[in-house]
């Protein structure tokens, strides 16, 4: 994975000190990160590309404001949440859903050979199963389990209990559970 | 512990993030209920699938649009910051920019004035037309020069080239003019000195202005080429930053771009290059020399000839036949001496004007006389 936390710190006194290749840096290390959560989130690759483009200038922005208490990655998903958490909810949605088929597509674009064909098809499921969580229980899955955050940086991002973060999470898997039942041996 | 508590757990279970006593309690638990560890199984593989699903990736340029979005966005405090903040350390950094410009400005106007007596104005009419000929869009620098000769009080500004024109047909006209010549060239060059005058003492004594003129172009030079360097000096390292350097100084001040040496080939390409030629002829010549010879045309070729084979770059004026002939040559320094000599071979050699102290590649204007 890109941008490794140790560099995070080196990273952030650039950006402090108005470094403008560490904005650079920045969005290259993190672009697929917060731009995957954003299109979980969303299900549309063009309003997903729009919001993390909106949580890099954010951050730009903002750089003064991170205390480097919690860790810049940290920093960075907490603000990509928000805005897609506030983009859902508030039905800020010039794209609407038009576009929530996006991400079963995702995995079949390329048709194979049969065990291929199978494994796109589990993908297919995944992304679908992930996609149907209710928003509040999918952001804690995706930052848990595709994004590998702690329960403790989850509870920071969301400003949420530990014990909520804990809850969420195990509906949301249990809730995958069911959806994906067939593929389970 | 009941199942329905026991399959609570299972998430904290996989993420390790069960407390001692509850680890405990739930492992107790799964130890006598088969239900539970089969659903503990099936809970575990299902958050495998979930985690071996593949990174989405950004969609390509995603990176160079983020950077233009963030230039676009604040940019009235980008601008604000780039321009005056911090305050205290670029105030006095614009401040001396301004007062270097200033200074520029007045050490290249100090330099240019004596240019009006450069040997360009000694050398002979015929001379004179072939550096228009030669130079039909640099013209109007040389021209403008001259027109000032006969009109000392004339603003040295020319702005425009309506302007510029009028000072060229100016040029032009007391070229032509057999007595209009006297006054552009107050004392007659020194190319119609008699050949005792390459005798010092003797052409000090009979063309005292011409002599003084000399030593003020060659006074002018060195100095021009001095400030040439301490501008290279100077500049380079502002200009590189910041753009801030004084353009019109460094313009003025831009030295005489010796070429580097080429090979044969590319100096018989020049010869028809006239561009580059152009800019040397608008320079004052470093040697201004007259060469008398039984057979002008002989000699032009004789020199050209000379002049490939050292390696120099020629410029031929467009003089008609059985007139006096003008060539103009760049030649290495370290070559200059084996030119004078083979000269020396053709005919009478007969310098007007050359310095002590040549520059790397030397401009000869070479009248060839009868």
């Amino acid at each position: 994975m890109e941008g490794r936390t140790g560099d995070d710190a080196s990273l952030v006194d650039r950006l402090r000190r108005g470094d403008s290749r560490a904005f650079e840096d920045l969005v290259i290390a993190y672009q697929h990160r917060v731009f995957g959560v954003a299109l979980r989130m969303l299900g549309n690759r063009a309003e997903a590309e729009e919001l993390a483009q909106e949580v890099f200038l954010r951050v730009y922005r903002a750089i003064g404001e991170f205390r480097g208490e919690a860790k810049l990655s940290t920093w960075l998903y907490a603000i990509t949440a928000r805005q897609c958490l506030n983009r859902l909810t508030t039905g800020e949605r010039r794209m609407a859903r038009q576009g929530e088929e996006t991400l079963t597509r995702l995995a079949s674009r390329e048709v194979g050979p049969a065990e291929e064909m199978e494994r796109n098809e589990l993908e297919t499921a995944l992304h679908r199963a992930i996609a149907e969580l209710s928003e509040e229980r999918r952001i804690v899955v995706v930052l848990r389990d595709l994004e590998g955050l702690s329960y403790e940086e989850i509870a920071a991002a969301l400003e949420l209990e530990l014990g909520t973060v804990r809850s969420r999470l195990h509906r949301a898997r249990m809730d995958l559970r069911d959806k994906l039942e067939r593929f389970l041996p | 512990m009941t199942c329905h508590d026991a399959r609570e757990q299972f998430s904290g279970l996989v993420d390790d993030a069960l407390v001692a006593g509850e680890r405990a309690a739930l492992e107790a638990h799964l130890a006598t209920c088969a239900d539970c560890r089969r659903e503990l199984q099936r809970f575990r593989d299902t958050v495998a699938l979930v985690r071996a699903v593949g990174p989405l990736r950004a969609p390509a340029g995603f990176v160079d649009r983020v950077l233009e979005a963030a230039r676009l966005v604040p940019w009235y405090k980008r601008l604000v910051r780039g321009l005056f903040l911090p305050w205290p350390i670029k105030l006095p950094i614009e401040a001396a920019a301004i007062v270097l410009v200033g200074i520029g400005v007045a050490l290249v106007y100090r330099a240019t004035p004596p240019q009006r007596f450069s040997p360009v104005e000694s050398i002979a009419p015929s001379m004179r037309d072939a550096f228009e000929g030669a130079a039909p869009q640099g013209a109007a620098r040389a021209p403008a020069r001259e027109a000032e000769v006969p009109r000392e009080t004339e603003p040295r500004r020319l702005a425009n080239t309506r302007e510029l024109d009028k000072g060229k047909n100016q040029a032009r006209e007391l070229a032509r003019s057999p007595e209009a010549k006297d006054a552009a060239e107050p004392p007659k060059a020194p190319a119609q000195t008699p050949p005792s005058a390459a005798a010092p003492p003797a052409a000090a004594l009979q063309q005292p202005a011409t002599r003084s003129r000399d030593l003020d172009a060659l006074k002018t030079q060195e100095r021009r080429e001095k400030l040439e360097s301490q501008y290279a000096e100077k500049t380079h390292a502002p200009r590189a930053e910041g753009e801030r350097a004084p353009s019109a100084g460094t313009q003025y001040l831009q030295p005489a771009a010796p070429p580097a040496p080429r090979s044969q080939a590319d100096a018989s390409a020049l010869k028809r290059a006239a561009p580059s030629i152009t800019g040397s002829a608008l320079t004052p010549p470093a040697v201004s020399a007259r060469l008398t010879v039984s057979d002008r045309e002989a000699a032009v070729r004789s020199v050209t000839e000379l002049a490939t084979r050292l390696g120099a770059e020629t410029y031929r004026a467009d003089s008609a036949a059985g007139q006096d002939q003008v060539l103009v040559l760049m030649v290495p320094r370290d070559v200059y001496p084996e030119l004078v000599r083979e000269l020396e071979q053709l005919g009478r050699w007969q310098p007007s004007n050359e310095p002590a102290e040549l520059p790397a590649q030397v401009r000869v204007v070479l009248q060839i006389t009868r």
